[in-house]
Order: structure tokens, then sequence, then C-alpha cells
């Protein structure tokens, strides 16, 4: 072959070879590099009609790098659980008390009786000053007790570890459960596919339990007779979506629901009847796809956020 | 000629030495070990679902695949990891399925549950299920580099474009990490 | 005080732990149908032993081709081990670990105090050297499998001019000092990243892997074997070591009756002609350009370490945490851009730009001191490359070059020498 010809060639595949190391050098650099090709997205249904946002932060208190684990609001104090103390503050964020707790706690809730706190597999009751009065005899080593709500004489508790609300006597007497089964057939009650079980008593002395895997708001009678429900899914924002939400609620003194969930991670306030009424923090409030916050609600309207990333309670109130 | 072989010897001799003593601190330093073998490995509590587990493998499929952990799985209707955001559907109809392969298969177990397995043949280890399990359900998917796939580079090509980190080498031993039956390993020494 | 050293140690970890237990603790669905959950599989990875057999084999090829070079002067010998090799080594094992890329996982070990290479990857970097101490390169001849794709198709060699392939010869030496200062400082496997012929044995890979592996063998079609004599870095170690083998392939049996037929043979030009006695250069010139660059080797070393030290800045752009912290500072801009993977997972983890810039100034430290002693060493190789051309060695006969020479054998069948 024309020896000109080869070494013609031989300089082109030369230059190539140099073209794609140089090339290929260039484009894996952090800032070249391509997108990603498969992303999961959900960024279309982050943006809020601004004019449904009510509410406005107006106050937030941090803790330094703690543990949390759960909120509640009574006699004008908020109760917050961390692992392992019991915290009580005033609404203006200044500490009042602090008490240890024997072990990790999983929720609270809070009367003028006194405060309930939920561990793992069962409940104590403590004092408004911190101070353990009784820890109740525990359900059973399955149970996993995730949120407590207080009415009257009545503690419910729902345990998503056997799927069930319980119902104690404020002395600490098990009177009931239910597991949301309406008769012996059904396959089902609550459906919780991941540790997430909320319940509340509104004012007007409803209790109100949230059955997560089917995005529904149940409410029942003190026996656990289903009087009626609302579900709604949707990924849009008048409703809740994921395999579990929403993971947190509480009840204004309306009886409508402040609502939190996780994943798409908004804070929204829909009517007793189930409708979107408005809302408090848009997903862009929050640190990416993360923990839902835990709920509390003063009398007169206040929402308080337990920001599990940001380790800090955010307080939101009405646009005046 | 003695003075060639001289210097040829001594040489050889120098490099033997270089060698003996390259192979000698290594092993004095307890750096080489003998009944080892290492494997490249995801951590799927460093992964953030960059998705170039998809396009970095040197194989053509990803060696990468989505595993289950199904003691993690909510086993639920409305699956994060298996539907699109937003569908209205919970059917396995094509347009309503995140998977861009169609590797995830979902099938009713009972009332109200359903099994969600995954098609290693055709899961390219984008991690766009993961994300959105990891987003709206427990976690149970995940990724992981599957070893009858995988060459086992010199360099992982993927571990060179990982943004977390997530990829390292690993003793055979411990080569699989499944979220679910994980347990840390207790802190080995190298020997 | 101790005992409380180790509590405090343990504390965070049976948090952690608790934490575990707490998330899988969590009860599955209690199905009422007779469902039994599914366990995830874990398929296999090959088991060490086959990696020792690997060598096994190294070294019987090793000791073959030793043979056919040095004792039974057999070309169909060596072509028969070099498909071999191309076979088990290349397409059946797919090529890794190579002994190539070995170098890597040396210098890694060296350098990481955290690294451990496995012995069977110790072993693959040493056989082929030791072996070069004793025969030659007889690895280069028959076992390695880049070289043996590359052999397997040399079709039309053309000579190249002495000073154009002198000139090449000096990548690979500053190919290996790369690779061992990108593995040493835990940046890359170069060697690996850019291995032409891995993506063909696989017949599977990076458009760039396949490519970068087609033009290699199209260039070998014309220039043999382009990859091992102007790249790789292992065949720089063994042009070294070659040269002081003990033994080593021999063009002719007995003696050489000057036919030049076995010139024609050696497509890589790797025979050394004999010294015509006109030739013959003026001793006293000759030893005062001798000295000359023996005084300039020191020179050249301080030189190349001051360029090195003056481009380990630039050197370390390679590493991404250098690169990520360096765009951070001079693009700050760049953090809203929500598509850039790196930016946004390194802005989620929590890390801060100072952790991350006092990082990239501990692995800039490094490339620092690795800067220099690369640029020391190369200018090392161009003295010594240099004074290599000074040195007068007399030669009667047409003899294969120690250092050059593959011992692929080509030569052998062409000597008409009984």
């Amino acid at each position: 072959m024309n020896r000109k010809l080869i070494i013609s060639i031989l300089l082109v595949l030369a230059i190539i070879i140099v073209a794609l190391v140089v090339i290929d050098v260039l484009n894996s650099r952090p800032d070249k590099r391509p997108d990603n090709p498969y992303e999961y997205s959900v960024d279309q249904f982050k943006s809020v009609d601004s004019t449904l946002i009510k509410y406005t932060e107006t106050l937030d208190f941090t803790f330094g790098d703690l543990d949390l684990r759960g909120i509640a609001f009574a006699n004008d104090r908020l109760y917050l659980v961390e692992d392992n103390f019991l915290v009580i503050f005033s609404t203006e964020g200044k500490k009042l008390a602090k008490s240890p707790l024997p072990e990790s706690p999983t929720c609270v809730a809070a009367s003028s009786n006194g405060i309930y706190i939920g561990f793992a597999n069962h409940i104590a009751q403590y004092n408004l000053d911190g101070l353990q009065i009784k820890s109740w005899e525990s359900p059973g080593d399955s149970t996993l007790i995730t949120s407590l709500a207080v009415q009257d004489c009545y503690v419910f508790a729902a345990d998503a570890g056997k799927r069930r609300v319980l119902k104690y006597m404020t002395n600490g007497e098990l009177t009931g459960s239910f597991t949301g089964k309406r008769d012996s057939a059904d396959l089902h009650g609550f459906i919780i596919p991941s540790p997430y079980f909320d319940l509340a008593v509104n004012t007007f002395g409803e209790l109100w339990v949230v059955n997560p895997g089917q995005h529904a708001f149940e409410n029942y009678t003190f026996n656990g007779e289903l009087r009626g429900f609302w579900e709604k899914t949707a990924m849009t924002i008048d409703g809740f979506s994921g395999c579990c939400n929403p993971a947190h609620m509480a009840v204004l003194s309306d009886g409508s629901f402040v609502t939190a969930e996780k994943g798409m991670v908004r804070i929204k306030v829909h009517k007793a009847s189930g409708e979107l009424l408005s809302v408090v923090a848009p997903p862009e409030a929050f640190e990416g796809e993360t923990h839902a916050p835990d709920l509390a609600v003063s009398p007169a309207g206040d929402i308080y956020a337990l920001d599990f990333e940001r380790k800090m309670i955010r307080v939101f109130q009405l646009k005046k | 000629m003695d003075r060639k072989k001289f210097i040829n010897n001594s040489g050889r001799l120098v490099l033997l030495g270089g060698l003996a003593y390259l192979t000698g601190s290594i092993i004095y330093q307890r750096k080489v070990s003998a009944s080892g073998k290492y494997v490249w490995q995801i951590d799927p509590f460093k992964c953030t679902q960059c998705g170039r587990c998809a396009t970095e493998c040197v194989r053509d499929l990803s060696a990468v695949k989505c595993v289950h952990a199904y003691s993690l799985c909510g086993y639920c209707d409305l699956c994060g990891g298996y539907f699109k955001p937003n569908t209205h559907k919970l059917n396995t109809g094509a347009e309503s399925q995140l998977c861009p392969t169609g590797a995830l298969n979902r099938k009713f177990v009972e009332e109200p549950f359903f099994q969600y397995t995954i098609d290693e043949k055709l899961c390219n280890g984008c991690a766009k299920c993961v994300k959105g399990c990891g987003s709206f359900g427990n976690g149970s998917l995940h990724l992981q580099i599957r070893h009858d796939l995988c060459q086992n580079c010199n360099e992982c090509s993927i571990s060179r474009m990982c943004p977390s980190n997530a990829i390292s080498r690993v003793p055979i031993e411990t080569a699989y990490l499944i979220k679910g039956d994980f347990k840390k390993p207790a802190v080995s020494t190298p020997k | 005080m101790k005992w409380l050293k180790i509590i405090l140690f343990l504390l965070p970890l049976t948090l952690a732990f608790h934490n575990l237990d707490a998330q899988q603790r969590f009860p599955k669905p209690e199905f009422h149908t007779h469902y039994t959950q599914p366990t995830p599989t874990t398929p296999e990875p090959r088991g060490v032993g086959m990696e020792f057999f690997d060598v096994l084999v190294l070294l019987v090829v090793l000791s073959l081709t030793s043979w056919f070079a040095i004792r039974k002067r057999s070309r169909n010998g060596i072509l028969l081990l070099t498909v071999f090799s191309a076979i088990y080594f290349g397409f059946y094992r797919n090529g890794c670990i190579c002994t190539v890329g070995s170098i890597q996982n040396v210098a890694l070990a060296l350098a990481d105090p955290k690294y451990v290479i496995s012995l069977y990857a110790l072993l693959f970097f040493l056989l082929p050297l030791i072996f070069s101490l004793f025969f030659g390169r007889v690895f280069c001849g028959a076992a390695c499998p880049l070289g043996a794709i590359q052999d397997l198709l040399i079709f039309n060699p053309i000579t190249i001019p002495a000073w154009l392939r002198k000139t090449l010869g000096f990548i690979p030496y500053l190919y290996l000092g790369l690779a061992v200062l990108y593995a040493a400082t835990g940046t890359e496997f170069i060697i690996c990243r850019y291995d032409p012929f891995i993506g063909i044995y696989r017949m599977n890979g990076p458009h760039l892997m396949i490519y970068l592996g087609i033009a290699f063998l199209l260039m070998g079609l014309f220039i043999a074997r382009p990859y091992c004599r102007f790249f790789c870095p292992y065949g720089a170690i063994l042009n070294v070591f070659s040269r002081f083998s003990r033994r080593h392939l021999s063009v002719f049996p007995t003696k050489c009756i000057q036919c030049k037929l076995c010139t024609t043979s050696c497509p890589f030009e790797a025979i050394d002609f004999p010294d015509e006695e006109k030739s013959k250069p003026d001793t006293k010139t000759n030893s005062r350009k001798f000295i000359l660059y023996l005084a300039l080797i020191p020179v050249l070393m301080l030189a190349g370490a001051w360029i090195g030290s003056k481009s380990h800045v630039f050197l370390s752009k390679a590493h991404p945490d250098v690169y990520l912290a360096e765009l951070l500072i001079s693009h700050p801009e760049l953090k809203t851009d929500s598509k850039n993977i790196d930016i946004q997972t390194f802005l989620a983890s929590g890390k801060s730009l100072e952790t991350l810039v006092a990082e990239a100034q501990v692995i800039r430290d490094k490339f620092k001191t690795g800067s220099w002693i690369l640029g020391a060493f190369l200018g090392l190789v161009i003295g010594l490359m240099a004074m290599n051309q000074v040195i007068f060695r007399r030669r009667e006969d047409y003899q294969a070059n120690k250092g050059n020479c593959y011992s692929c054998a080509r030569c052998l069948d062409y000597c008409p020498v009984e």
C-alpha cells in the first residue's frame, strides 16, 4: 500500500485517539456532566397558587442537634418530646422545664389534667410539671404507639404496630380497642404501610382517625363504630399522595383539619367535610423530600409544626 | 565482557531488591490480603438516586439493579415506586408505570396488599422507583450491584461519577448490603 | 478514663443500632392468605479461589513462553500461547484485573493507609517483572491480553524513523508517572479508564472504550503494537527490567552469519544492527558528551521538579472534590442550578463548603508532593534516554534489543543458522 496513504491514515487515527480522550476528560468534569435522564420529579405539583396560602411563618425556635419526636399544645404551653427528654415551652419559645424520660418517646398529648407520652409499646402519664405519675401496662410487644389524643376521661392511642386504636381511661385502664373493620368479614381496617398513624379528638368531642393507606379521615364513636369518612387521593394540592398520608394531623377549634404530608412535604387545612380550605406551608418551605412535620394547634388557631430536618418548631399564623 | 556481565548482574540485583522492598513494605504494613477479594458495593443509605448507575456502568445494561427489601415493604396499593406521580388509575397499564423499562411487576396478594418484584433482565438501575419509594413509601426499593453481572472492574466507572461516594470496595464476604436485614458489620481491621 | 472513652465511643453506635431496630421492628402487613414473603436474592461473585487459578494460569503461560522463546525457539508455540491469552485473559476473563492496571493498585496500596490490595493483584503485578529479570519481556510476548490482540492483528507494519520512535518512547513513562500520581492520590485509575481493548474483549462497553479500541487496532495494522510501544506504562517498567535480564531470547542459536534476514522479520524494529567499523565514534567526544549528559541529569531533574510543582494545581483538578470546591468558589451562582447533580448532592449532604475546601486542600497538598516527584522522575527519564544515545556498546552481530524486544520469536523462524 502507498506509504503516504498509510501515514495519513495513521495521523487521522492518532488525532481521533487524542480527541476521544480529550473530549472524555472535558465532559466528565462536574460542571459538564449530563443531567439525570431518569429524574423522578414531582416539581410540577410543588408550585402552589399563592392566593391559597393563608398562613405566614411568624416564629421559629431551634434546639440544636436533638432527636425530636413529637409535639403537643395545651394549657398555653408547648410540650415537646425528644430522645430522651420532655421539654415544656411557653408559646414564645421560652424553655420552662425539662425532665428526663426513661426511654425513647414516640409521641405526646396533653390536657389540663396531665401529660401523656407514648413510648414504643406503652404509655406513661406525667403531671404538668413533667414528673411521672404512672407508667401504664403495655398492651403487647408488637404495639407501636404513634399518636395520642385526650378527651375528658379518655385517652385514645393509635397503635400502628397492631393497626388499631386503643381506648384508655385517664387512670390507665384499657377499656377497649377497634381495628376499623366494619364487620368480621372485612379483611382490613386501618392500612398502615409505614409507622405513621394519627388520630385526634376535635372540640365537638368527635374522634377522627387517619387511615393513611386510604388517604382517608374516618370518624368513629368512642366505641369504634364508623360514623363517617372522607378520602381524597391526589398529588395535587387538594389531596394526599404516596403510600401513607397524611402522616400527621391536628384539629382546629372549628373542626377543620391541619394535615402534614411526607414525601412531598406540605401543610394544609381541610374542612371537616374534606374540601381544601387553605395552605399553611407549600413544599418550597421544606427541604427536599423529607419527613412530615408533627403538628400541634392552639385554640386561637396558631399552628406549630415540628420540622425534623431543620430541628425547629415553626409557628404559622393566619395572615392578617 | 566481564564489565558488561557485572553491570547486568548488579542491575538485576538492584531491581530484584527494589521489588523485594516494595513487596516487603506492603506486607509489613499489612496492606495485602491473602484470602481476600474485593468487590464493589452501593451503600443504599448514601445513594441519592442520581441516575448515573444506569448511564455509567461499562455494561450496556447496568450491573446495578433495583433490589426489593420485602421486609420493609408496606405492600401498598398506591406504590410511590410503581406509579407515576398523580396517576389516577391504579392499574398495571404502561401509561401509569413509573419504571422506564417496565421492570417492576405488580401482583395482587390480597386486599389491600400488592407485591412488587423486579425483573432484572429489564431493570437498568436508573433508581427512579427508588426515589419514588423513598419519598412516599418505606424505602424498601433500593439499588445494589449484582455480582453475577458486575465485571468487578479494577475501578468501577460508576463510582468515579457517583456524586455521593456511595460506591466502595468491600471484602467479598460482605458483598451485599440489602436494606432490612442489613446489620452494620462490626468494624473490621484489614489484615 | 479508658473505660469512659470506650463508652463514649460505643454510645453513638448503640444509638445507631437503636434507630435501625426501630425502623425494622415496624411489623409487616398481616396476610390472611398463604403468602410467603420472598427474600431478596444475592448472586455470589466469582470466588477468590478462581482468582488464584488465574495467577496459576499466568505463571504457566509465562514459563511456557520463556521455554518457547529461549530453549525451544518456537514461534508457533508462542503464537499458540498468544491466542490462548487473548481467549482466556481477554474474552473469557474479560480483562480485569490485568497486570498493566495492577500498577495502580500497588501505588494506591503504598500511598493510602486504608486501601488493602489482594494478594492475587499483587502477584499479577510482580510475576511478569520477576520473569523479565530472568528471561526478558516474555509477558509481552504471549501472556498480556492487550498485547495479544494487537500482535494477532499486525498486517502491514511500516518502519518508523528512529528519532520518532525514541521521542514517542517517552510517552509510556509520562503515562506511568501520571497513572501512579492519580492512583496514589486516590483520584482515579486512568490506565483502566482508557484501556483500549477491554471493551472489545467484553464485546460490550461505553462508546469511548469501543472507539478507542477500534482506533488502536486500525493503527495496529500499520504500526505493530502501537499501544505496547508508545503507551503501555507497564511496558515502560518492563523495558528497564528486561535490559538486566539474565537470559534472553537470542536471534541466532549458535553464531550470526550476518545475513540480515532477521531485521526484516521484526515488526517492532527491536533488532540492533552491528556497528560498522567506520561509524565507530570518536571516543574522546563521546566521553565528553557522556560526562556532559551525566551532569545534565540533576539539572533536568531539578527543572522537572520545578515544572512539576508548578503544575500541581492543574493536575489536581482531575480530582472531583478539588474541581467541585474550585467550581463552587469561582461560580457560586451554580448553587442554584437545580439540574447539576454533583452540586445539588453536595449541598444536600449538609457538608459545609469550608469542609469541602479543607478536604480539597489536603488532596492538593498530596498532589504538590506527587507532582514534583513526577517532574523529577520525568527529568531523570529524559536524562537517561539522552545518555543512552552516547553510550557506545560494541556489537558484532544482529541481536535483539533487550529493552524493546517482546520475545515474540518471529525472528527465530527467519534465522537460517541451525
